[in-house]
Order: structure tokens, then sequence, then C-alpha cells
């Protein structure tokens, strides 16, 4: 079973393509140039060979997350609330605006708030989509589906796609 | 006397001006970042160590360890974000169908305004983010505390915009761009997004431009 898988980033790549030459597999050659994971057997030969560092080799299993103290999370859960009704306020506002300028401020604001609030969250236990945090959660609403709407199948299917780190062997 | 920017760190050095900091127009804003007259700081005079402040109370109300509809959706985003960055296209996909679900399901604010907006950005300044920070410091939870710097300096900013708004009212943004830095959510006005993102320190292309309404 292969532990790492090579990934390349655009921004850096500067098509010397040796790794095309290099790769034992012709995971590296693709239409959309995202290197084809389920090709890839993780050798490195590629990362190794690429003059721009445009290729790195990340693990296929990730390790379990950072535990937070309780003492943090209650004060950063009510912070998340906070961002929340910020959010929902920003939209709405943007919504109801009748100039260019406000709407943009108000569209801008929305966005802002939603990415740090990602970033407390992601701070608060669910780093990683593989953490047992995330598996709790989905199968939470697996199990009790907060609303006749919800995507359960969405949760389902992700319980399924994704290992839980933090289970016990 | 110098001056410090509470974002990025520039430093107004009213020696080397030759402009007294108070002569400034109240539109002069930050030139590295844009952050406005009234959010910088005179420098501070060394001070002896005061006792840190008192970590927030161990257990809250168990409400607030509840995660509301809009913050579920921020969760949910937040994890497909992850999924991206490990290249799970589909595991991302999913993660943003609950987002979006969260998302249409955050109950409306009733009667929302500018100034309601800017209350509660304010309650954040003055004790969600200091709480949260003496908390994290009390745990050694070097994580927390710097979503703590980068999200307070990124809230002060947008409280700083929304008085600008009330105050001047388009003029400021007419003929000028909006842009939002996709990493920490840094917003800044102008014509080209700066060179660094003076909160989080990406690069410029990282900064998405805010489209203004399509024609119907």
């Amino acid at each position: 079973m292969k532990k790492l898988i090579a990934v390349r980033n655009l921004r850096l790549c500067t098509k010397d393509c040796l790794c095309l030459y290099v790769c034992p597999t012709g995971a590296s050659d693709t239409e959309n140039s995202i290197i084809d994971t389920a090709k890839c057997v993780g050798c490195g030969t590629c990362a190794a060979a690429c003059p721009s560092g445009a290729i790195s080799m990340v693990p296929v299993d990730y390790p379990p997350q950072q535990k937070k103290a309780e003492a943090v999370l209650a004060p950063a859960y009510a912070l998340a609330n906070a961002k929340a009704s910020q959010e929902k306020a920003a939209r709405q506002l943007a919504a109801a605006a009748e100039t260019d300028g406000l709407y943009r401020l108000l569209t801008a604001m929305a966005r802002s708030v939603r990415l740090v609030n990602e970033d407390l969250l992601r701070e608060s236990g669910y780093m990683l989509p593989q953490s047992g945090n995330a598996h709790a959660l989905l199968q939470s609403w697996v199990e009790n589906p907060p609303s006749p709407g919800f995507p359960v199948e969405a949760a389902r299917r992700l319980l399924e796609l994704l290992p839980n780190n933090d289970a016990k062997p | 006397m110098r001056y410090i920017c509470p974002i990025c760190g520039y430093i107004y050095n009213e020696a080397a001006e030759g402009v007294p900091f108070d002569s400034l127009p109240d539109s002069w804003g930050c030139p590295l970042c844009g952050a406005p007259k009234l959010m910088f700081e005179p420098e501070a005079v060394p001070e002896p160590a005061r006792p840190q402040p008192a970590a927030a109370p161990a257990a809250l109300d168990e409400d607030l360890q509840q995660l509301s509809a809009g913050a579920l959706a921020a969760l949910c985003s937040n994890l497909a974000r992850g999924c991206e960055k490990q290249y799970k296209e589909e595991e991302a996909a999913l993660f943003r169908q609950i987002a979006d679900f969260y998302t249409a399901a955050a109950p409306a604010v009733e009667n929302p305004d500018l100034d309601a907006l800017a209350a509660l950005l304010r309650a954040d300044l003055d004790s969600g983010y200091p709480g949260l920070t003496a908390a994290a410091k009390a745990e050694g939870d070097r994580g927390t505390q710097r979503i703590c710097v980068w999200g307070e300096k990124v809230t002060h900013m947008l409280y700083a915009l929304l008085e600008r708004y009330q105050r001047e009212g388009e003029a400021f943004l007419q003929n000028t761009q909006v842009w939002v830095c996709s990493v920490c959510g840094f917003v800044y006005i102008g014509d080209t997004p700066p060179e660094i993102c003076p909160v989080c320190k990406v690069p410029a292309w990282k900064f998405d431009k805010i489209e203004g309404r399509r024609p119907a």
C-alpha cells in the first residue's frame, strides 16, 4: 500500500516536463495537469526530478489532529456563532443594498467573515476532514437528520470515503 | 512621536515625515495596507510586565457550546477546503453541499442595519477575541492564538470600513475595487490588491476581486 502521493502546484510549475519523462506509470501526464492519484505509486521520482519545486509528496494517511481544551472551545464556539450572525446580516444587507459600492463592500464583508469563521472552526477541533470530530458530526447527521431537507446521502457518502484518524486501532 | 498601524505594523514617524500625525486629514490611510488614520496607535513606551489577564471561565452555558446553523455552514465549508487541499474533489463537493444547506438554513437577522452590524463586530473586538486569546494563552494553544491575531486584525478592518462608509458614503468606493484575501479574509480597497496580504502574508494573486451586481 502506497504511503505517499505526488501533487503538483500549477503556480510553480514551469513546464520543464521532466516529471513526464521519469514517471513509471504516466500519472503525471494528464489533460488537466492534476497528477492522477489512482495511477501514482508514490515513488517520489517526479518530485526529485522537478527543477521548479512544483511537485510535493503528501501522505495518504494523516496523523490524529491536535486535541483542544474545553476552556478554549467554549469561547471559540461562542465567537463562531457571533461570526455566523455577522455573515448573515452582511448577506441580507448586501441583498438590500441600492448602490454598487455598498453592495460590493457588504458582499466582501460576508465573504471575509465566512473565511475568518472557517479558520476559527478549523482551530476548534475541525482541522482534518478525517478527524474523529468530523466523523462524529457526520454520524449524528446520518442518525438524526436536522431537518427533512438535509442532504443525508452526502453525510453517508462522506463517512464511507473518509477514514477516521482518531479511531482506536 | 511614532504611530503604528495595528494591521500591518507600518510606522508613521513624525520626525522623518515632517508632518505631525494630528495634522494628517481623516481620510489619510496606511500607505501599505489602507488602514484608516483613526486606527493608528501611538507607539507604546515599554511598560513593566503586567499580570496575565484572567482566563475565561472554564465552563460557560451549555447553549454556548452549540453551534448555530450559520456556524455549521462555516464548519463544513472549512472541511470542504481541507478536502480540496488534499485533492479530494468528491469529498469537497459533498461538504460544500452540506455547507450550502446550512447557509440557507441560517435564520434571518431581524431588521439588520449597518449600525447593528458594526455593533456585532465591536462586541468581538471588545470581548470575543480578548476572551478567546486569554483562554488560548492559559492553555498554551498557539494555533488558537494565531487565528485570534489574524481574525482580530481582519475584524478591526471591517469595523473601520463600515465606519468610513457611514462617514463618507459611496465616494470612497467609486472607481476603485474591493478585494478580499482568500486565505484570511482581509478586505482591501484599491485599484490593485497589495503585493502581499498585510495580515497573513500571502501574495497578491490570493486576493479575490468583489464584482458588482450583474446587470439584470
